[in-house]
């Protein structure tokens, strides 16, 4: 297991040299999308890579220089890193209307580094019935468009309808491997699951899925079944728009906790949901971005709440509490954490609120939080 | 401390404001025992509420009104005790503080109660304007409308964006205000409400041209304090009148040459970008004051229908209503960082601007997006200097005078600097 695992931590280890190399090789241009949510369908359809772009772990500098650092992480280092030329590989970048600061990013590349492409789409982030779904296909045909003509080919439907298949049985396969979690607590390590849904965002979904099997086959093989596991279960959640540390997921576990399931960003978010197909695919795409779960802060979604769905997932997993990674500085997060946390002390759930910053200072401040909220949840 | 030798010629029409905006505020606090509804509103959406006949506030001109009356901190308070986070966005801890001291009967000054609305509706051009409604709606279950004002980025992105708006308040919002009004929608009392707007705006802009004049007559604090009659006052008959009174004041002022700034006028004006620091006008106008500096013109304040020939509600009044917001005064999109350097560049080059303040808001990224890269442009293409103040609307608790002090200080020696040189080159 040990060397697929090292198969994805290949990629995540340094994804700017992964990605160029593989860009090398195959000649295929690379977008890079921010956040999540865009379609990576119709990129992958006219053979080029999507490629979800991430915090890096370097210290922010160049970033510095043009927002304030009460702007969240992962807008500082995706400048810093486009600034000191380390994105020079992708051949665009598209992003959407999401919160304020998603609005700033692509301003500040589009008036400091050259790229032939860069776009910014308008997803409604209401849900706004026939409004917004004519007004996000509208967006989309609009993308569609500018990936063709970047790319130089037509995006057909039959392209389409294949990219979604080998993504959606990314999806699955991911969703397998949590469950394999969920029955196998610990069979893997937070950091490798995280390697390995961080890994997907940044590499073709065809390798992915491949590694997928492998590991999927191996731990089928391994004679690990359904242990008895002491240690209490706690479920992540957040960290909106990019990867915790791994240094922190190893904290929680160090202190004799066990992560059972995720709602984060690179995490089920990623996947929980299939795109599926009835007719139109850009319109299939369209009722995607609508549909829930993931409960997601930076929609204004009025029918559901995220603390319903976190003690929810609570229950289904037996787990002993949530932990709340909260992206410094992200209003959509910032917002809706006192009713999440209100949630669910009225669902009996224990929660723990921890903040992602760009820079891991100090684990100490953390460890004292998490060893209490053991505590809390009659760990040892 | 500086000493100041300048001294401050307040106008004397602008106490006028005052019995006004109160009377707003009380109306809206009397509404409900009249059987009269209520909504809250953000964005450009108060006046579909007012058409319809309801009584409604307006998020960031009820956080100014409480700040002004220097009652924000004790409601701040009251939010965080009840959970909020602190780096949220204040205008959003304030009104979470309310509702939980309306609900929980904490005490807060009378003057500044704000009763629980019958529809929220967020007119959703900064994110957060719907996230405070879904955190009410989620604790108190009241009822909200949403509508989306995207900024456009490009030219081409006008026309996509206007109809979506439109499609929006027709099919989605004014729906709603009739079920929760059991009426039809009044859209000859929108019309009417647009055209007195269009002539207050047209008198406000005879008052803004005085901003040209040297010395000015008036600073740009003034017109702050003067801006609810283009915003929440908007369509009330004696919104005109008001401008009116300012206009001639100032006319009367440029003729007996009486300056904003005594003796002899100001020594620096400043282009404030950014919010307005509703609960601290006077501390700061105090530490411009001491230097001889004006603010005189900024973004924000700048964002009320400056340009109001685009007003006519003749034929559809919804539509001319967006584009006037859109295509016809770009308004979304100076506030967005890609229209920022048009607006940046049309004041800088009509008021004779000398330097430039970004007031930076530490929870709010509406006016703070690309400011950085904003401001070096606009060094680069003036030779003006900025400062970036960092702090907060109405948290005094993000307000540092020593910080606020050394940058001005860095601001007028750096366009002494730069007079000194283009003296010495002449
Ligand atoms: S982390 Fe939050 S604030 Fe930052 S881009 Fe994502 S949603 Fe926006
Ligand atoms: S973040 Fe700024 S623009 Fe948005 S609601 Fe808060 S104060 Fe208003």
């Amino acid at each position: 297991m040990e060397e697929v695992l090292n198969r994805f931590l290949e990629i995540t280890a340094d994804p700017y040299n992964s990605i160029a190399q593989y860009k090398e090789k195959t000649g295929q241009k690379v977008i890079g999308c921010f956040p999540m949510w865009i379609p990576e369908e119709i990129i992958h359809a006219a053979k080029a890579l999507p490629v979800v772009m991430w915090r890096s772990n370097e210290p922010v500098t160049l970033g510095h220089v043009h927002l304030p650092p009460y702007n969240c992480a992962i807008s500082r280092s995706i400048v810093d890193d486009a600034l000191k030329g380390k994105l020079d590989f992708m051949d665009g970048m598209i992003f959407f209307r999401e919160c304020l600061i998603s609005e700033e990013v692509p301003f500040i590349l589009e008036k400091n580094i050259k790229l032939s492409y860069i776009d910014f789409l308008y997803f409604p982030p209401l849900y706004l019935d026939d409004v917004g779904r004519d007004f996000m296909l509208g967006e989309l045909e609009i993308f569609k468009k500018g990936i063709e003509k970047l790319t130089g080919k037509d995006i057909s439907d039959a392209a389409l309808l294949e990219s979604i298949e080998i993504y959606n049985e990314n999806r699955s396969l991911l969703r397998e491997l949590y469950e394999v979690r969920k029955k196998t607590p610990g069979i893997l390590k937070g950091r490798d699951i995280l390697n390995i849904v961080w890994s997907g965002m940044l590499m073709p979904k065809e390798e992915h899925n491949s590694l997928l099997r492998d590991l999927l086959e191996e731990i089928r093989n391994s004679k690990v079944t359904q242990q008895v596991d002491e240690r209490r279960k706690v479920i992540l959640t957040g960290c909106l728009c990019q990867t915790p540390q791994v240094e922190i997921l190893d904290l929680i576990e160090n202190l004799g906790m066990t992560i059972i399931d995720d709602d984060l960003f690179t995490g089920s978010r990623y996947f929980i949901s299939d795109l599926e197909v009835n007719g139109n695919p850009l319109k299939s795409m369209v009722d995607r971005y609508f549909k829930r779960p993931p409960i997601c802060p930076t929609k204004a979604d009025f029918e559901t709440h995220l603390g319903d769905y976190l003690a929810d997932m609570a229950k289904k997993v037996e787990a002993d509490g949530v932990i709340y990674f909260l992206t410094k500085m992200c209003p959509p997060q910032l917002t809706y954490y006192p009713d999440v946390k209100r949630r669910l002390a009225k669902r009996g759930v224990p929660e723990i609120l921890i903040e992602i910053e760009h820079e891991l200072i100090s684990l100490e401040g953390t460890r004292t939080r998490l060893e209490a909220f053991k505590e809390t949840i009659g760990g040892v | 401390m500086w000493k100041s030798e300048h001294k401050l010629n307040r106008l004397e029409s602008t106490r006028l404001i005052g019995p006004m905006v109160d009377n707003h505020w009380a109306q809206l606090r009397e509404a409900k025992s009249k059987g009269e509804k209520i909504a809250w509103a953000s964005g450009p959406s108060f006046m579909y509420p007012y058409a319809i006949g309801m009584k409604c506030h307006f998020m960031a001109g009820y956080a100014s009104y409480c700040a002004g009356r220097h009652a924000a901190d004790r409601i701040l308070e009251i939010a965080e005790a009840d959970g909020e986070l602190r780096d949220t966005c204040s205008y959003h801890r304030l009104h979470m503080g309310m509702s939980a001291a309306v609900r929980e009967g904490h005490e807060v000054r009378e003057d500044v109660i704000l009763p629980m609305p019958d529809l929220m509706i967020s007119g959703r051009f900064c994110t957060e304007q719907s996230h405070y409604n879904e955190s009410l709606y989620r604790r108190h279950g009241i009822r909200h409308v949403g509508i989306e004002h995207p900024s456009p980025r490009k030219e081409e992105d006008f026309p996509r964006i206007e109809a979506y708006l439109v499609r929006q308040i027709n099919e989605i919002l004014i729906p709603t205000l009739e079920d929760v009004c059991g009426k039809p929608f009044d859209y000859e009392k929108f019309s009417e409400i647009m055209w007195v707007l269009k002539k207050a705006c047209l008198v406000r802009n005879e008052c803004w041209e005085f901003f040209k004049k040297k010395p000015l007559p008036w600073t740009l604090w003034d017109y702050a304090v003067s801006l609810a009659p283009v915003i929440y006052l908007m369509g009330k008959p004696e919104t005109v009148p008001y401008y009116e009174k300012v206009r001639d004041e100032l006319a009367e002022r440029v003729e007996k040459n009486i300056p904003a700034i005594g003796p002899d006028g100001e020594k620096y004006r400043i282009m404030w970008d950014g919010w307005i620091p509703w609960a601290f006008l006077s501390r700061f106008l105090g530490k411009l004051l001491s230097r001889g500096a004006a603010p005189v013109c900024g973004r924000y304040p700048w964002e009320f229908f400056p340009n109001p020939e685009f007003i006519d509600p003749e034929i559809d009044p919804i539509r001319n209503f967006v584009q006037v917001w859109y295509s016809g005064m770009r308004l979304f999109y100076h506030d967005s960082p890609y229209g920022a350097e048009e607006i940046f560049s049309e004041m800088i080059e009509d008021y004779s601007i000398d330097g430039i303040i970004m007031f930076s808001s530490k929870t709010c990224r509406l006016w703070n997006r690309g400011q950085l890269d904003l401001l070096s442009i606009m060094e680069k293409k003036y030779g003006i200097p900025s400062i970036i103040i960092e702090g907060d609307m109405i948290d005094s608790t993000m307000i540092s005078d020593a910080q606020i002090d050394t940058r001005l200080e860095a601001l007028f020696e750096m366009i002494d600097g730069r007079r000194k040189r283009s003296n010495h080159s002449r």
